[in-house]
Protein backbone atom coordinates (compact mmCIF):
# COMPACT_ATOMS: atom_id res chain seq x y z
CA UNK A 1 0.00 0.00 0.00
CA UNK A 2 2.53 2.49 -0.74
CA UNK A 3 -0.01 4.58 -2.60
CA UNK A 4 -1.82 5.08 0.56
CA UNK A 5 -2.30 8.27 1.64
CA UNK A 6 -1.36 9.33 5.52
CA UNK A 7 -3.97 12.39 6.72
CA UNK A 8 -3.47 13.53 10.12
CA UNK A 9 -4.71 11.27 12.64
CA UNK A 10 -5.14 13.78 15.38
CA UNK A 11 -7.61 16.19 13.51
CA UNK A 12 -9.83 14.81 10.70
CA UNK A 13 -10.45 17.24 7.78
CA UNK A 14 -14.18 18.54 7.65
CA UNK A 15 -17.10 16.90 5.90
CA UNK A 16 -16.82 18.61 3.00
CA UNK A 17 -12.84 18.74 2.40
CA UNK A 18 -12.95 15.01 2.90
CA UNK A 19 -15.70 14.88 -0.33
CA UNK A 20 -12.98 17.07 -2.71
CA UNK A 21 -10.71 15.19 -1.28
CA UNK A 22 -11.78 11.65 -2.19
CA UNK A 23 -13.03 12.99 -5.95
CA UNK A 24 -10.42 15.46 -6.99
CA UNK A 25 -7.04 15.09 -4.83
CA UNK A 26 -7.21 11.72 -4.04
CA UNK A 27 -9.46 10.08 -6.59
CA UNK A 28 -8.78 6.46 -6.20
CA UNK A 29 -8.10 6.36 -9.91
CA UNK A 30 -6.83 9.01 -11.44
CA UNK A 31 -5.07 10.23 -8.67
CA UNK A 32 -4.29 6.93 -6.39
CA UNK A 33 -4.14 4.64 -9.60
CA UNK A 34 -6.11 1.89 -7.51
CA UNK A 35 -8.25 -0.73 -8.85
CA UNK A 36 -6.93 0.27 -12.83
CA UNK A 37 -8.05 -3.69 -13.42
CA UNK A 38 -11.89 -3.03 -13.16
CA UNK A 39 -11.84 0.51 -14.10
CA UNK A 40 -10.65 -0.80 -17.78
CA UNK A 41 -13.06 -4.07 -17.45
CA UNK A 42 -16.28 -2.32 -17.17
CA UNK A 43 -15.91 0.68 -18.56
CA UNK A 44 -17.20 0.41 -22.49
CA UNK A 45 -20.13 2.17 -21.89
CA UNK A 46 -21.82 4.93 -19.21
CA UNK A 47 -24.09 2.40 -17.92
CA UNK A 48 -21.74 -0.41 -16.41
CA UNK A 49 -19.20 2.17 -15.15
CA UNK A 50 -22.54 3.83 -13.39
CA UNK A 51 -23.74 0.30 -11.68
CA UNK A 52 -20.34 -0.76 -10.83
CA UNK A 53 -19.61 2.54 -9.04
CA UNK A 54 -23.00 2.75 -7.11
CA UNK A 55 -21.73 -1.03 -6.07
CA UNK A 56 -18.56 0.06 -4.99
CA UNK A 57 -19.90 3.65 -3.42
CA UNK A 58 -22.11 1.14 -1.22
CA UNK A 59 -19.61 -1.66 -0.39
CA UNK A 60 -17.20 1.40 0.95
CA UNK A 61 -19.50 3.41 2.88
CA UNK A 62 -21.27 0.39 4.47
CA UNK A 63 -17.61 -1.33 5.53
CA UNK A 64 -15.89 1.71 6.34
CA UNK A 65 -18.64 2.30 8.82
CA UNK A 66 -18.84 -1.15 10.05
CA UNK A 67 -14.82 -0.50 10.73
CA UNK A 68 -14.82 2.54 12.82
CA UNK A 69 -17.77 1.12 14.82
CA UNK A 70 -16.25 -2.13 15.64
CA UNK A 71 -12.55 -0.43 15.83
CA UNK A 72 -12.14 -0.66 19.19
CA UNK A 73 -13.72 -4.76 19.29
CA UNK A 74 -11.07 -5.71 16.01
CA UNK A 75 -7.59 -7.67 17.90
CA UNK A 76 -5.27 -5.89 15.56
CA UNK A 77 -3.58 -9.21 14.74
CA UNK A 78 -6.34 -10.46 13.01
CA UNK A 79 -7.56 -6.54 11.44
CA UNK A 80 -6.89 -7.53 8.13
CA UNK A 81 -9.07 -11.27 8.28
CA UNK A 82 -11.59 -9.28 9.81
CA UNK A 83 -11.46 -6.48 7.29
CA UNK A 84 -11.83 -8.65 4.52
CA UNK A 85 -14.98 -10.67 6.18
CA UNK A 86 -16.58 -6.99 6.60
CA UNK A 87 -16.02 -6.14 2.80
CA UNK A 88 -17.15 -10.02 1.79
CA UNK A 89 -20.46 -9.51 3.43
CA UNK A 90 -21.12 -6.18 2.25
CA UNK A 91 -20.00 -7.43 -1.08
CA UNK A 92 -22.20 -10.12 -1.20
CA UNK A 93 -25.32 -8.45 0.29
CA UNK A 94 -25.42 -5.87 -2.53
CA UNK A 95 -24.63 -8.57 -5.09
CA UNK A 96 -27.77 -9.89 -3.87
CA UNK A 97 -29.96 -6.38 -3.59
CA UNK A 98 -28.56 -5.53 -7.14
CA UNK A 99 -29.85 -9.37 -8.38
CA UNK A 100 -32.86 -8.81 -7.39
CA UNK A 101 -33.60 -4.95 -7.68
CA UNK A 102 -31.80 -4.21 -11.01
CA UNK A 103 -31.70 -7.34 -12.81
CA UNK A 104 -31.08 -6.38 -16.39
CA UNK A 105 -27.73 -4.30 -15.65
CA UNK A 106 -26.98 -7.21 -13.36
CA UNK A 107 -26.62 -9.09 -16.06
CA UNK A 108 -24.36 -7.36 -17.64
CA UNK A 109 -21.69 -6.30 -14.95
CA UNK A 110 -22.41 -9.32 -12.16
CA UNK A 111 -19.14 -10.78 -12.52
CA UNK A 112 -17.10 -7.55 -11.52
CA UNK A 113 -19.59 -6.95 -8.72
CA UNK A 114 -18.41 -10.22 -7.06
CA UNK A 115 -14.64 -8.93 -7.36
CA UNK A 116 -15.40 -5.67 -5.34
CA UNK A 117 -13.84 -7.97 -2.27
CA UNK A 118 -10.53 -7.89 -3.78
CA UNK A 119 -10.38 -4.22 -5.07
CA UNK A 120 -7.74 -1.99 -3.39
CA UNK A 121 -9.85 0.72 -2.55
CA UNK A 122 -11.64 -0.81 -0.42
CA UNK A 123 -9.51 -2.10 1.75
CA UNK A 124 -7.06 1.02 1.86
CA UNK A 125 -9.40 3.31 3.09
CA UNK A 126 -10.29 0.68 6.26
CA UNK A 127 -6.59 0.69 6.83
CA UNK A 128 -5.84 3.92 6.53
CA UNK A 129 -8.58 5.53 7.79
CA UNK A 130 -11.79 3.92 9.21
CA UNK A 131 -9.57 2.28 12.07
CA UNK A 132 -8.62 5.13 12.86
CA UNK A 133 -11.31 8.08 12.89
CA UNK A 134 -15.00 8.45 14.44
CA UNK A 135 -18.11 8.09 12.61
CA UNK A 136 -18.65 11.04 11.03
CA UNK A 137 -15.42 11.84 9.32
CA UNK A 138 -15.34 8.33 8.18
CA UNK A 139 -18.45 8.11 6.49
CA UNK A 140 -17.55 11.12 4.47
CA UNK A 141 -14.24 9.65 3.72
CA UNK A 142 -15.80 6.52 2.31
CA UNK A 143 -18.63 8.60 0.62
CA UNK A 144 -16.00 10.52 -0.82
CA UNK A 145 -13.55 7.80 -2.15
CA UNK A 146 -17.04 6.08 -3.40
CA UNK A 147 -17.96 8.99 -5.14
CA UNK A 148 -14.56 9.25 -6.71
CA UNK A 149 -14.58 5.78 -8.31
CA UNK A 150 -17.99 6.46 -9.43
CA UNK A 151 -16.77 9.92 -11.00
CA UNK A 152 -13.65 8.35 -12.30
CA UNK A 153 -15.93 5.26 -13.85
CA UNK A 154 -18.21 7.34 -15.61
CA UNK A 155 -15.93 9.75 -17.18
CA UNK A 156 -13.72 6.71 -18.54
CA UNK A 157 -17.03 5.14 -19.50
CA UNK A 158 -18.10 8.14 -21.24
CA UNK A 159 -15.12 8.55 -23.36
CA UNK A 160 -14.62 5.27 -24.26
CA UNK A 161 -18.68 4.75 -25.21
CA UNK A 162 -18.46 8.03 -27.24
CA UNK A 163 -15.22 7.04 -29.19
CA UNK A 164 -15.98 3.77 -29.44
CA UNK A 165 -19.24 3.22 -30.12
CA UNK A 166 -20.57 6.91 -30.80
CA UNK A 167 -22.46 6.64 -28.27
CA UNK A 168 -23.57 7.95 -24.81
CA UNK A 169 -26.04 5.30 -22.10
CA UNK A 170 -26.90 3.48 -25.33
CA UNK A 171 -28.39 6.62 -27.28
CA UNK A 172 -26.34 7.02 -30.47
CA UNK A 173 -24.96 10.44 -30.74
CA UNK A 174 -22.43 10.70 -33.41
CA UNK A 175 -23.19 9.28 -36.85
CA UNK A 176 -20.39 7.41 -36.90
CA UNK A 177 -17.89 5.70 -34.43
CA UNK A 178 -14.67 7.82 -34.39
CA UNK A 179 -12.51 5.74 -32.85
CA UNK A 180 -13.15 2.01 -32.04
CA UNK A 181 -10.31 1.23 -30.27
CA UNK A 182 -11.12 2.65 -27.27
CA UNK A 183 -14.08 0.32 -26.90
CA UNK A 184 -11.13 -2.37 -26.78
CA UNK A 185 -9.08 -2.85 -23.03
CA UNK A 186 -6.00 -1.35 -24.20
CA UNK A 187 -8.18 1.55 -25.59
CA UNK A 188 -9.43 1.54 -21.72
CA UNK A 189 -6.01 2.19 -20.72
CA UNK A 190 -4.92 5.12 -22.90
CA UNK A 191 -8.19 6.85 -21.79
CA UNK A 192 -7.33 6.55 -18.13
CA UNK A 193 -3.68 7.68 -18.80
CA UNK A 194 -5.00 10.71 -20.49
CA UNK A 195 -7.51 11.43 -17.70
CA UNK A 196 -5.09 11.08 -15.19
CA UNK A 197 -2.80 13.41 -16.97
CA UNK A 198 -5.87 15.90 -17.09
CA UNK A 199 -6.21 15.63 -13.39
CA UNK A 200 -2.59 16.07 -12.73
CA UNK A 201 -3.03 19.47 -14.67
CA UNK A 202 -5.46 20.29 -13.01
CA UNK A 203 -4.11 19.86 -9.88
CA UNK A 204 -1.23 22.18 -10.69
CA UNK A 205 -3.28 25.21 -11.74
CA UNK A 206 -4.80 24.53 -8.69
CA UNK A 207 -1.13 24.87 -6.93
CA UNK A 208 -1.56 21.41 -5.39
CA UNK A 209 1.42 19.48 -5.18
CA UNK A 210 1.54 17.33 -8.41
CA UNK A 211 2.08 13.68 -7.16
CA UNK A 212 3.47 10.51 -8.57
CA UNK A 213 0.15 9.19 -9.31
CA UNK A 214 1.31 5.54 -10.32
CA UNK A 215 2.96 5.21 -7.28
CA UNK A 216 2.43 1.47 -7.20
CA UNK A 217 -1.16 0.03 -5.96
CA UNK A 218 -1.71 -0.63 -9.89
CA UNK A 219 -1.38 -4.35 -9.93
CA UNK A 220 -3.95 -4.24 -7.24
CA UNK A 221 -7.00 -6.07 -8.11
CA UNK B 1 6.43 -14.87 27.80
CA UNK B 2 9.43 -14.59 26.07
CA UNK B 3 9.54 -16.93 22.96
CA UNK B 4 9.95 -15.50 19.80
CA UNK B 5 8.01 -16.55 16.43
CA UNK B 6 8.45 -15.38 13.27
CA UNK B 7 5.76 -14.10 11.06
CA UNK B 8 7.01 -12.69 7.47
CA UNK B 9 10.52 -13.17 8.82
CA UNK B 10 9.55 -10.73 11.66
CA UNK B 11 10.29 -12.08 14.91
CA UNK B 12 7.34 -11.36 17.62
CA UNK B 13 6.18 -12.70 21.36
CA UNK B 14 4.14 -15.97 20.99
CA UNK B 15 0.67 -14.95 21.87
CA UNK B 16 -0.73 -16.45 25.37
CA UNK B 17 -3.30 -18.60 24.84
CA UNK B 18 -5.60 -15.90 26.50
CA UNK B 19 -4.75 -13.85 23.38
CA UNK B 20 -5.50 -16.47 21.09
CA UNK B 21 -8.79 -17.29 22.53
CA UNK B 22 -9.54 -13.67 22.13
CA UNK B 23 -8.88 -13.91 18.45
CA UNK B 24 -10.57 -16.51 18.04
CA UNK B 25 -13.71 -14.81 19.87
CA UNK B 26 -13.04 -12.06 17.62
CA UNK B 27 -13.23 -14.16 14.66
CA UNK B 28 -15.80 -15.60 14.97
CA UNK B 29 -18.64 -13.15 16.30
CA UNK B 30 -17.90 -11.57 12.50
CA UNK B 31 -18.03 -14.79 10.79
CA UNK B 32 -21.79 -15.01 12.90
CA UNK B 33 -22.95 -11.44 12.29
CA UNK B 34 -21.53 -11.82 8.63
CA UNK B 35 -24.09 -14.89 8.33
CA UNK B 36 -26.39 -12.75 9.77
CA UNK B 37 -26.76 -10.18 7.75
CA UNK B 38 -25.73 -12.27 4.62
CA UNK B 39 -29.17 -14.22 5.72
CA UNK B 40 -31.28 -11.54 6.31
CA UNK B 41 -30.63 -9.99 3.01
CA UNK B 42 -31.06 -13.57 1.61
CA UNK B 43 -34.51 -13.77 2.96
CA UNK B 44 -35.06 -9.65 2.02
CA UNK B 45 -34.33 -10.07 -1.82
CA UNK B 46 -35.17 -13.97 -2.96
CA UNK B 47 -38.39 -13.17 -3.33
CA UNK B 48 -38.28 -10.00 -5.34
CA UNK B 49 -35.10 -11.67 -7.41
CA UNK B 50 -37.54 -14.90 -8.14
CA UNK B 51 -40.20 -12.69 -9.36
CA UNK B 52 -37.81 -10.85 -11.68
CA UNK B 53 -36.70 -13.76 -12.94
CA UNK B 54 -40.46 -15.56 -13.64
CA UNK B 55 -40.97 -12.25 -15.72
CA UNK B 56 -37.86 -12.46 -17.64
CA UNK B 57 -39.18 -16.11 -18.55
CA UNK B 58 -42.18 -15.03 -19.25
CA UNK B 59 -41.01 -12.18 -21.67
CA UNK B 60 -38.39 -14.90 -23.57
CA UNK B 61 -41.80 -17.35 -24.07
CA UNK B 62 -43.75 -14.84 -25.16
CA UNK B 63 -41.07 -13.87 -27.74
CA UNK B 64 -40.09 -17.41 -28.43
CA UNK B 65 -43.94 -18.42 -29.63
CA UNK B 66 -44.58 -15.23 -30.70
CA UNK B 67 -47.60 -15.22 -27.62
CA UNK B 68 -50.56 -13.37 -27.80
CA UNK B 69 -51.53 -11.40 -24.96
CA UNK B 70 -53.75 -13.77 -22.28
CA UNK B 71 -53.06 -16.57 -24.64
CA UNK B 72 -52.96 -19.86 -22.38
CA UNK B 73 -49.49 -21.71 -21.93
CA UNK B 74 -49.69 -25.28 -20.63
CA UNK B 75 -46.44 -26.06 -18.68
CA UNK B 76 -45.27 -29.61 -17.88
CA UNK B 77 -42.82 -29.78 -15.57
CA UNK B 78 -40.64 -33.02 -15.70
CA UNK B 79 -39.19 -34.52 -13.09
CA UNK B 80 -37.23 -37.71 -12.19
CA UNK B 81 -38.18 -40.51 -9.57
CA UNK B 82 -35.23 -42.24 -9.74
CA UNK B 83 -35.84 -44.85 -7.00
CA UNK B 84 -39.02 -46.05 -9.05
CA UNK B 85 -36.78 -45.76 -12.34
CA UNK B 86 -39.89 -43.29 -13.54
CA UNK B 87 -40.55 -39.84 -15.03
CA UNK B 88 -43.22 -38.01 -13.13
CA UNK B 89 -45.09 -35.32 -15.52
CA UNK B 90 -47.06 -32.44 -13.98
CA UNK B 91 -49.07 -30.52 -16.30
CA UNK B 92 -50.73 -26.92 -15.55
CA UNK B 93 -51.70 -23.62 -16.94
CA UNK B 94 -48.52 -21.58 -16.98
CA UNK B 95 -49.02 -18.70 -14.71
CA UNK B 96 -51.74 -20.26 -12.84
CA UNK B 97 -50.86 -21.73 -9.61
CA UNK B 98 -53.78 -22.12 -7.93
CA UNK B 99 -55.32 -23.93 -10.96
CA UNK B 100 -55.43 -27.43 -11.63
CA UNK B 101 -52.53 -29.31 -11.82
CA UNK B 102 -52.41 -32.87 -13.56
CA UNK B 103 -49.84 -35.75 -13.03
CA UNK B 104 -48.90 -38.91 -14.57
CA UNK B 105 -45.85 -40.91 -14.15
CA UNK B 106 -44.31 -43.40 -16.83
CA UNK B 107 -41.68 -45.83 -16.46
CA UNK B 108 -38.26 -45.46 -18.46
CA UNK B 109 -39.42 -47.90 -20.79
CA UNK B 110 -42.59 -45.46 -21.50
CA UNK B 111 -45.18 -47.68 -19.38
CA UNK B 112 -47.60 -45.56 -17.38
CA UNK B 113 -47.22 -45.69 -13.57
CA UNK B 114 -49.30 -45.25 -10.64
CA UNK B 115 -47.92 -44.60 -7.19
CA UNK B 116 -48.62 -46.82 -4.35
CA UNK B 117 -50.69 -44.70 -1.71
CA UNK B 118 -48.60 -43.03 1.15
CA UNK B 119 -45.25 -43.93 -1.16
CA UNK B 120 -42.11 -41.83 -0.53
CA UNK B 121 -40.99 -40.04 -3.62
CA UNK B 122 -37.32 -37.63 -4.35
CA UNK B 123 -38.03 -36.20 -7.20
CA UNK B 124 -35.12 -34.32 -9.35
CA UNK B 125 -36.38 -31.64 -11.89
CA UNK B 126 -35.69 -32.56 -15.61
CA UNK B 127 -36.61 -28.97 -16.64
CA UNK B 128 -39.99 -28.08 -18.03
CA UNK B 129 -41.67 -27.89 -21.45
CA UNK B 130 -44.20 -25.00 -22.68
CA UNK B 131 -46.67 -25.92 -25.42
CA UNK B 132 -48.56 -23.21 -27.00
CA UNK B 133 -51.71 -24.45 -29.08
CA UNK B 134 -53.33 -27.47 -27.71
CA UNK B 135 -51.73 -30.78 -27.02
CA UNK B 136 -53.92 -32.13 -29.96
CA UNK B 137 -52.73 -29.14 -32.38
CA UNK B 138 -49.78 -27.37 -31.02
CA UNK B 139 -48.39 -24.53 -32.61
CA UNK B 140 -45.07 -24.30 -30.62
CA UNK B 141 -42.69 -25.31 -27.79
CA UNK B 142 -40.08 -24.01 -25.50
CA UNK B 143 -38.13 -26.68 -23.66
CA UNK B 144 -36.40 -25.75 -20.68
CA UNK B 145 -32.41 -27.33 -20.76
CA UNK B 146 -29.23 -26.92 -19.23
CA UNK B 147 -25.67 -28.40 -19.55
CA UNK B 148 -22.46 -27.85 -17.84
CA UNK B 149 -20.66 -25.11 -19.02
CA UNK B 150 -16.90 -24.28 -18.45
CA UNK B 151 -17.68 -22.46 -14.93
CA UNK B 152 -21.01 -23.33 -14.52
CA UNK B 153 -23.98 -24.27 -15.39
CA UNK B 154 -25.65 -22.75 -18.90
CA UNK B 155 -29.68 -22.27 -18.42
CA UNK B 156 -31.42 -21.96 -21.62
CA UNK B 157 -34.60 -22.22 -23.95
CA UNK B 158 -35.41 -23.99 -27.11
CA UNK B 159 -37.84 -22.61 -29.07
CA UNK B 160 -39.54 -25.19 -31.53
CA UNK B 161 -42.07 -24.86 -34.16
CA UNK B 162 -44.68 -27.33 -34.53
CA UNK B 163 -42.55 -30.12 -36.87
CA UNK B 164 -39.48 -29.70 -34.40
CA UNK B 165 -37.19 -27.46 -36.05
CA UNK B 166 -35.33 -25.07 -34.06
CA UNK B 167 -36.87 -21.28 -34.20
CA UNK B 168 -35.08 -19.77 -31.65
CA UNK B 169 -32.51 -20.82 -28.56
CA UNK B 170 -31.93 -18.17 -25.51
CA UNK B 171 -29.46 -18.42 -22.96
CA UNK B 172 -30.87 -17.59 -19.31
CA UNK B 173 -28.46 -17.73 -17.09
CA UNK B 174 -24.35 -18.43 -17.67
CA UNK B 175 -21.45 -17.54 -15.89
CA UNK B 176 -19.08 -18.06 -19.01
CA UNK B 177 -16.10 -15.83 -19.04
CA UNK B 178 -17.10 -12.22 -20.99
CA UNK B 179 -15.78 -11.81 -24.64
CA UNK B 180 -15.19 -15.56 -25.05
CA UNK B 181 -17.58 -18.40 -23.52
CA UNK B 182 -20.21 -15.57 -23.00
CA UNK B 183 -20.27 -14.90 -26.86
CA UNK B 184 -22.43 -18.14 -26.77
CA UNK B 185 -25.61 -16.37 -25.63
CA UNK B 186 -24.85 -13.68 -28.26
CA UNK B 187 -27.39 -13.34 -30.82
CA UNK B 188 -25.45 -13.71 -33.57
CA UNK B 189 -24.21 -17.11 -31.77
CA UNK B 190 -27.68 -18.66 -30.98
CA UNK B 191 -28.61 -17.91 -35.33
CA UNK B 192 -26.13 -20.55 -35.79
CA UNK B 193 -29.25 -23.11 -34.49
CA UNK B 194 -32.26 -21.20 -36.64
CA UNK B 195 -34.07 -24.03 -38.79
CA UNK B 196 -32.31 -26.84 -38.24
CA UNK B 197 -35.03 -29.69 -38.21
CA UNK B 198 -34.84 -32.92 -36.01
CA UNK B 199 -32.87 -35.14 -37.91
CA UNK B 200 -30.12 -32.25 -38.86
CA UNK B 201 -30.20 -31.63 -35.07
CA UNK B 202 -29.55 -35.07 -34.04
CA UNK B 203 -26.19 -35.34 -35.99
CA UNK B 204 -25.28 -31.82 -34.97
CA UNK B 205 -21.54 -31.04 -34.32
CA UNK B 206 -19.25 -28.26 -33.21
CA UNK B 207 -16.61 -27.26 -35.62
CA UNK B 208 -13.28 -24.93 -34.78
CA UNK B 209 -13.09 -24.10 -37.94
CA UNK B 210 -13.80 -19.99 -39.17
CA UNK B 211 -17.25 -19.05 -40.10
CA UNK B 212 -17.57 -18.45 -43.97
CA UNK B 213 -17.49 -14.70 -44.54
CA UNK B 214 -21.14 -14.17 -46.16
CA UNK B 215 -22.35 -16.57 -42.86
CA UNK B 216 -20.96 -14.44 -40.34
CA UNK B 217 -21.99 -11.20 -41.82
CA UNK B 218 -25.78 -12.64 -41.90
CA UNK B 219 -25.13 -13.75 -38.17
CA UNK B 220 -23.82 -10.61 -37.39
CA UNK B 221 -27.21 -8.63 -39.04
CA UNK B 222 -29.26 -10.86 -36.43
CA UNK B 223 -28.24 -8.26 -33.71
CA UNK B 224 -30.83 -6.33 -35.18
CA UNK B 225 -33.18 -8.22 -36.72
CA UNK B 226 -36.34 -10.64 -35.44
CA UNK B 227 -35.49 -14.14 -36.27
CA UNK B 228 -38.67 -14.03 -38.40
CA UNK B 229 -38.06 -11.98 -41.02
CA UNK B 230 -34.51 -12.60 -40.94
CA UNK B 231 -34.52 -16.65 -41.54
CA UNK B 232 -36.72 -15.16 -45.00
CA UNK B 233 -33.99 -12.90 -45.73
CA UNK B 234 -31.36 -15.63 -45.58
CA UNK B 235 -32.91 -18.74 -46.79
CA UNK B 236 -30.26 -19.89 -49.45
CA UNK B 237 -27.31 -19.63 -46.68
CA UNK B 238 -29.43 -21.09 -44.02
CA UNK B 239 -30.63 -24.34 -45.91
CA UNK B 240 -26.64 -24.69 -47.40
CA UNK B 241 -25.36 -23.76 -43.55
CA UNK B 242 -28.03 -26.10 -41.71
CA UNK B 243 -26.42 -29.21 -43.35
CA UNK B 244 -22.86 -27.77 -41.43
CA UNK B 245 -21.94 -27.88 -37.91
CA UNK B 246 -21.88 -25.24 -35.60
CA UNK B 247 -18.92 -23.18 -35.87
CA UNK B 248 -17.59 -23.04 -32.26
CA UNK B 249 -16.46 -19.58 -30.75
CA UNK B 250 -12.56 -19.04 -31.53
CA UNK B 251 -11.26 -19.54 -28.16
CA UNK B 252 -14.16 -20.57 -26.07
CA UNK B 253 -14.75 -24.07 -27.64
CA UNK B 254 -15.42 -25.68 -24.54
CA UNK B 255 -18.23 -23.72 -23.76
CA UNK B 256 -19.10 -23.83 -27.67
CA UNK B 257 -19.83 -27.61 -27.40
CA UNK B 258 -21.70 -27.41 -23.95
CA UNK B 259 -24.15 -25.68 -25.51
CA UNK B 260 -24.55 -27.40 -28.47
CA UNK B 261 -24.92 -31.05 -26.58
CA UNK B 262 -27.19 -29.44 -24.26
CA UNK B 263 -29.69 -28.13 -27.05
CA UNK B 264 -29.22 -31.59 -28.34
CA UNK B 265 -29.46 -33.81 -25.79
CA UNK B 266 -32.70 -31.42 -24.51
CA UNK B 267 -34.53 -32.01 -27.69
CA UNK B 268 -33.67 -35.65 -28.08
CA UNK B 269 -35.33 -36.21 -24.73
CA UNK B 270 -38.30 -33.82 -25.60
CA UNK B 271 -39.12 -36.10 -29.07
CA UNK B 272 -39.36 -38.99 -27.24
CA UNK B 273 -41.06 -37.64 -23.99
CA UNK B 274 -43.62 -35.66 -26.38
CA UNK B 275 -44.88 -39.24 -27.96
CA UNK B 276 -45.42 -40.52 -24.48
CA UNK B 277 -47.15 -37.54 -22.91
CA UNK B 278 -49.01 -36.54 -25.71
CA UNK B 279 -52.09 -38.79 -25.57
CA UNK B 280 -52.13 -38.37 -22.30
CA UNK B 281 -52.61 -34.94 -22.05
CA UNK B 282 -54.95 -35.17 -25.29
CA UNK B 283 -56.36 -37.28 -23.32
CA UNK B 284 -57.06 -35.52 -19.90
CA UNK B 285 -57.50 -31.35 -21.47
Amino acid sequence: MSAAPTLPVEQPPGAWALLVNGIVHENPVFRLALSLCPAVAVTTTVANGIILGIAVLAVQVLSSVTVTLARNAIHPRVRIPVYTIIIAVWVSAIDMALAAFAPALYAQVGLYVKLIVAFAIIISRLEVFASRQPLVPTFFDGLGMGLGFLVALVLIGAVRELLGAGALLGFTVLPVRPLLFFALPAGGFFTIALLMAFFQYLERRGGGKPRAASAGGGHHG
Amino acid sequence: MSELVHIDGVPRERPSPAEVARIAFNLTVVCLLGGVVLGGVYVGTERIEAAGRLAGERRALGELLSLREGEPLLVVEQSLDAAHDAVVYRASTWGDEHGAAREQAFTLDGTPRSSAPGEVRTLTPLGRMFVAGTPAAPRGFVLEGESRGYKNRIRFFVALDAQFTVCGVRVLEHEEDPGLGAEVATRAFLGQYLGRDSASIARLDVTRDPLPEDWRAALAALANTEPGPWQQAHAALLARESAQPVHAVTGATISSRALTSGVKRTIEHFRRRWALVRPWLEGTS
